[in-house]
């Protein structure tokens, strides 16, 4: 039975050591993607360059506050933090007023962070299905929202 | 995915559309030669960090979600079985699957909403399962785990990978993708006792079809 379920077991450990980012870089994962941070402000949070905020998650910088389509999280003053005349943006900070898990490996410099719940809450309200992005095995960019007008089975399986 | 394949061809709509995604955080290197081997038309995704099944709030393979053409999901979380499979022989064979849950989807897509098999909003919330802050944080753990992997650092991978076992301990997926790092896989002796507690304690090793009865 397991020979069935684990196909192709010399591959299981594929993965050479390589070096995630470069030397005094910051590296965020959000949603399958992997950002790259060449400056991070200093200290215990995560502060990032203002204009790195929308190829993380998608949010923008507005006089209305922090938007995402049509939403628009408040500013307050916390999410942005001056050091030496620079400004950052406070991406714990923000993540903490949205309930955004994430877990950091200080050591090397990676911040995962998990989906945003308020981007999920049209699911569970409405059953809407929820956007993703993701790549298929042609290279071609796939998302949720691409299948409007068309039924859609997704389904998942695996090798293991 | 030779099974899915033969059910897309049956359905042949061109406003169908199948989307077979591979939890595997061994990439394309474990799940290619599967998805070719069916020598698949429908959209194929290899999806290391589990984002489907965190988007739907899966927790076991396979499972799948209908999506209308209007995006609203109308049914979801179900071992979705294209058919009655059989593995191995004579003692040690076993069945799993079943055999409406493809008829099931192609009244669907012949009928659209007036298909019987269509489920309410409200069943639909029912049946999507809670996703709490600290499951949404063993999504963020296991994804961290990924990338140490495949940066060669195994240690911080497994130490991240059960991070995330802890948080979210009904994930099936968590559990079995990382008893693939083990000599003794993720059909081994760990997962069959798995199995049978989850069984012996009543909890569903997947949501129940909600189809025999129709």
């Amino acid at each position: 039975m397991s020979e069935v379920f684990m196909a192709y077991p010399e591959l299981r450990h594929p993965f050479e050591a390589s070096q995630i980012h470069p030397q005094g870089s910051t590296t965020v994962l959000y949603q399958g993607k992997v950002i790259t941070l060449l400056e991070t402000g200093g200290g215990d949070s995560l502060l990032i360059n203002p204009e790195d905020l929308a190829r993380i998650n998608g949010f923008e910088l507005k006089p209305e506050g922090v938007c995402y389509e049509d939403m628009c999280i408040p500013m307050t003053d916390d999410l942005l933090v001056t050091q030496d005349t620079r400004k950052w943006f406070d991406l714990t900070a923000f993540a903490d007023l949205l309930a955004q898990p994430y877990v950091v490996d200080h050591e090397a410099g990676v911040w995962s962070f998990a989906e945003i719940p308020i981007k999920r809450e049209n699911m569970k309200v409405n059953a809407m299905a929820p956007e993703f992005e993701l790549t298929d095995r042609q290279g071609e960019v796939v998302r949720m929202s691409d299948f409007k007008g068309k039924k859609a089975l997704i389904v998942t399986w695996s090798s293991w | 995915m030779p099974v899915w394949q033969q059910v897309y061809d049956e359905i042949n709509d061109p406003n169908f559309v199948l989307i077979c995604v591979a939890e595997d955080t061994g990439g394309e290197a474990v799940a290619g030669p599967i998805f070719d081997a069916a020598k698949p038309t429908y959209i194929q995704i290899v999806d290391e960090d589990h984002i489907i099944s965190s988007a739907f709030n899966f927790v076991n393979v396979p499972s799948a979600a209908w999506v209308d053409e209007e995006g609203r999901i109308v049914r979801i979380d179900e071992g979705t079985y294209s058919k009655i499979h059989e593995i191995g022989e004579g003692e040690q064979a076993i069945t799993f699957g079943n055999d409406v849950y493809t008829p099931a989807l192609k009244d669907w897509v012949a009928k659209g909403a007036d298909s019987e098999f269509v489920q309410s909003v409200a069943t639909v919330t029912g049946n999507i399962r809670e996703h709490s802050f600290d499951q949404l944080k063993a999504d963020a753990a296991f994804r961290l785990g990924n990338l140490f992997r495949a940066h060669g650092q195994k240690e911080k991978a497994e130490l991240y990978w059960d991070i995330a076992q802890e948080l979210n301990p009904d994930s099936v997926n968590f559990i079995r993708q990382n008893l693939t790092l083990t000599e003794e896989g993720s059909a081994g002796e760990t997962f069959m006792n798995l199995r049978g507690e989850y069984i012996s304690s009543g909890k569903d090793y997947y949501r129940p079809l909600d189809l025999e009865e129709k």
